[in-house]
């Protein structure tokens, strides 16, 4: 038996190098976040002579009041959460009742149908984006939240995890149910859904990110500025920062985008490791 | 409440392959039957076309004088534990007790009524709040019991239900099993491939192999007087030995055998003018051989291993023409690898196997 407790030079230096390699990363991947928030805090008019005034005092806040009284931030963010949150509903919804339907119900051409939900995996947004333009003209539907919020539901990859997930459920499972006279829908909705609450919320936050950073389908969508989403509103504003809002003005409503994704991130992330299936079954 | 289990002319198949043939069964009400048979010879999937998770390719299933299988699993009126228990892992073992209760709309104080009378039986009523993750095996195991029994069926179904748990639980909760249903007196089918608990739980046993039911009896029935040669050597521990026939002559009731290194025996056994010793062998248990005293003569087996289990000890070796052979003895022998001894055969524990493994039993057994 091997002694825990026992040295290992080996799998110390091990350890050490992954740390230094994560820190070194961390530091890479943090740098611009940090340098964001404190460009974000100075005056517009100090990063105007250079942006080397970031690492100096003073620091101010007036570049975040500005968002309330002179911006149209919170409109456009209020759309991005309308779209992110609609679109993150649409799709748990549909991946879980097909994943569902893929993994346990028996219906004909089901593993022909499969593939053919995986092969929009394969097909890039920018290969169909004129046709669904199109389409979204004939039905009027630019400009709207159901627009903007549509073509984001049909999630082949929600499809297939929700799916693979649904197949590790074991099927004892349902058959305990059924002998306890549980509906096919009672058993999706009481027992295999809740089951599934680690893949929903990683789909959950993946579609989330996707959908609030999502800047494609927005712009070619929604040319009203009152439908914008924030990362359409926000590069709208870039065209003439130099001349009126600035560099500070332009941080600051960047981190106030990004503020949401973090929160979902930092709830979510304790679904993600909660592994609420383990131990039931051998 | 208990009930009658009927199953007539039940055969499964799945597209060509047969799985199970022809299968006719009756349990009486209140009977604990147990299903048993090596890996693949249908029993538990008998169990689950009894309970309902299968369809019944051809023939029909009662319980209690209804047909069942045609009704959906959870019309059927019995209960099962399964192998890995299948809890729900997001509820709690209350929960889990009464999911099965609030389906069929019984009122909330008869489910907590029935949960907790159900949780002292079991001795889990301090478990009530805790998620099976939270749970031993052993605990888990009588979770799935209470399950079950909350549903006050006509017939609870096992599906090797201990194989999960180790060797000291599963004894205890083999044990536990045999006193619930003493207590319960309900009709009970248990699926298992360990004879162990097939001989000691069961009021009868049904061996399954190839698809057919090979026997039906009870433990002793089962064990001293087997139908077949694969029951004879299924059950039992060593499994019985089984020496091919030389020589088969009747004189009245009568038989002189002759077989493989064991010279010729004398024994009493009603055979059919057409026994034919072509293919057919000896079979008797280790214990139906007696290790004699030094000194005395017998038939001589030349010992290869000797295994002391405390109680009683097990000569494994071989007759003068090198047919294998075990016998047992008494756990003071001092018999060695390598002795020769001298044995003798209890001639009324000894059966014939024709070449179609049908057996004839000593009629003094």
């Amino acid at each position: 038996m091997t002694d825990q407790t026992t040295y290992r030079p080996d799998a110390l230096t091990g350890n050490r190098t992954l740390l230094v390699i994560a820190i070194i990363l961390s530091v890479v991947m943090m740098a611009p976040v940090a340098w964001l928030v404190g460009l974000s805090i100075k005056d517009n008019k100090e990063l105007m002579l250079g942006t080397e005034s970031v690492f100096e005092l003073p620091y101010t806040l007036v570049n975040y009041v500005n968002i309330i009284y002179s911006s149209q931030a919170f409109g456009w963010f209020f759309n991005s959460l309308v779209v992110a949150i609609g679109q993150t509903a649409g799709v748990l919804v549909l991946a879980s009742l097909a994943g569902y339907a893929f993994a346990r119900l028996e219906f004909p051409f089901r593993r022909t149908i499969f593939v053919i939900v995986l092969f929009g995996l394969a097909v890039p947004e920018q290969a169909v984006i004129i046709a669904r333009h199109q389409m979204f003209n004939w039905f009027g539907l630019h400009n709207s939240f159901i627009g903007l919020m549509l073509p984001g539901m049909s999630s082949a990859f929600g499809v297939f995890l929700m799916t693979q997930f649904f197949k590790a459920i074991p099927k004892e499972i349902d058959e305990a149910a059924l002998l306890d006279n549980a509906s096919p829908l009672r058993i999706f909705w009481k027992v295999l859904l809740p089951l599934t609450l680690p893949a929903q919320a990683t789909l959950g936050i993946f579609t989330f990110l996707h959908a609030w950073n999502d800047y494609w389908w927005p712009l070619i969508s929604a040319t009203k500025k009152e439908m914008f989403t924030l990362t359409i509103g926000i590069a709208s504003s870039q065209t003439n920062f130099a001349q009126s809002e600035g560099l500070g003005f332009l941080s600051a409503q960047a981190v106030f985008a990004s503020l949401p994704v973090l929160i979902v991130y930092v709830i979510f992330q304790r679904h993600i490791v909660t592994a609420v299936s383990g131990g039931a079954v051998k | 409440m208990s009930a009658s289990i009927e199953i007539t002319n039940v055969t499964k198949r799945y597209g060509a392959l047969a799985v199970l043939d022809d299968i006719s069964l009756s349990i009486k009400a209140g009977e604990f039957v147990v299903f048993l048979g090596p890996s693949g010879c249908g029993k538990s999937t008998l169990l689950r076309m009894i309970a309902g998770l299968e369809d019944v390719t051809a023939g029909t299933i009662s319980v209690a004088e209804q047909r069942v299988d045609t009704l959906p699993p959870g019309k059927r009126g019995v209960a099962m534990v399964f192998q890995s228990y299948a809890l729900y892992p997001h509820m709690t073992v209350a929960q889990n007790m009464s999911f099965g209760l609030e389906n069929i709309g019984l009122p909330k104080d008869e489910i907590e009524r029935r949960v907790q009378q159900a949780a002292a039986t079991l001795e889990i009523a301090h478990l009530l709040d805790r998620k099976p993750q939270k749970l031993s095996g052993g605990q888990r195991q009588r979770v799935a019991i209470g399950r079950a029994i909350v549903k006050e069926p006509k017939a609870f179904l096992f599906d090797e239900p201990l194989s999960n748990l180790d060797a000291a639980l599963r004894g205890r909760t083999r044990l536990e099993l045999a006193q619930l249903h003493a207590r319960l007196g309900s009709t009970m089918i248990f699926v298992t491939h360990d004879q162990v608990e097939a001989m000691t739980l069961a009021d009868r046993i049904v061996i399954m192999h190839n698809r057919k039911i090979e026997q039906i009896g009870t433990p002793m029935e089962i064990y001293r007087r087997p139908a077949s040669r694969f029951v004879a050597g299924f059950v039992g521990s060593p499994a019985m030995n089984f020496v091919p026939l030389r020589s088969v002559a009747a004189n009245g009731r009568t038989v002189t055998i002759g077989a493989s290194g064991l010279g010729e025996i004398h024994a009493a056994f009603r055979l059919p003018a057409s026994f034919s010793p072509e293919g057919a062998s000896l079979g008797i248990r280790a214990e139906d051989i007696t290790v004699l005293p030094a000194g005395q003569a017998g038939i001589a087996l030349k010992a290869e291993v000797v295994e002391r289990l405390g109680d009683r000890t097990l000569i494994y070796g071989q007759l003068a023409d090198g047919t294998k052979l075990t016998a047992e003895t008494d756990g003071r022998s001092e018999a060695r690898g390598g002795d020769t001894l001298q044995i003798a055969l209890d001639t009324t524990a000894i059966h014939l196997f024709d070449a179609a493994g049908t057996a004839h039993h000593s009629e003094g057994d």
